[in-house]
């Protein structure tokens, strides 16, 4: 694969990761008997893909973060990445201990926090192994 | 050892040779934001990156980084 055709293939996967989480969640309603909220669901992803894939045209930093080139942009996707994942544990914990308050075992969010903590684990190893 | 980057001649280098940050970025790959960054410090490139810019400018990447040593 060209060097020009690799770059477009990057460039357009994230507003395609985005159509697919969309067609899932069209699925996913659909199995539950609620098309007409999976076509609304679809249709917003496909909006948010179309606009990360339009603002490129406008923005270096969405061009940047689209077509991974800029390890400056890379850094900063990672740290982003990062703080979104740490904000999301914080909130797993939190939801996890009002369960517990009101007497319940917890859960689903004991299971999401012990998923954060192996996969976080699980990350180490394999960045220790490789570095 | 610790090396501590206290500046570059990045945008000196740029402006010798007339040089936009546009034309510098689409040189290197990256984007005029990078380079922007690069210039005021805010910014220090990777090893790759910091060759390229020396290779670019036809000089060693210690004419373009300035490192102080603590």
């Amino acid at each position: 694969m060209s060097r020009n055709a690799r770059s477009a293939l990057v460039c357009w996967a994230t507003p395609a990761a985005a159509a697919l989480l969309g067609a899932g969640y069209f699925a996913a309603y659909t199995v539950s008997g609620h098309p007409g909220a999976g076509l609304v669901a679809l249709g917003f992803m496909l909006a948010v893909g179309a606009a990360f894939a339009l603002s490129a045209r406008y923005s270096e930093t969405m061009r940047g973060l689209l077509n991974r080139r800029d390890e400056r942009i890379i850094g900063i996707d990672l740290r982003a990445t990062a703080a979104a994942g740490l904000l999301l544990i914080m909130a797993v914990l939190i939801g996890s201990m009002v369960e517990m308050a009101r007497g319940n075992s917890g859960a689903p969010y004991t299971w999401l926090a012990a998923v954060a903590g192996v996969g976080y684990i699980v990350a180490v190893i394999v960045e220790r192994a490789r570095r | 050892m610790e090396l501590v980057v206290t500046g570059n001649s990045v945008r000196q280098l740029r402006t010798e040779r007339g040089l936009s940050q546009g034309e510098l970025a689409a040189a290197l790959g990256v984007s005029r934001q990078t380079v922007n960054s690069i210039e005021t410090g805010r910014y220090t490139p990777s090893l790759p990156l910091s060759i390229a810019l020396a290779r670019y400018f036809g000089t060693a990447v210690e004419e373009v980084f300035h490192v102080e040593e603590r």
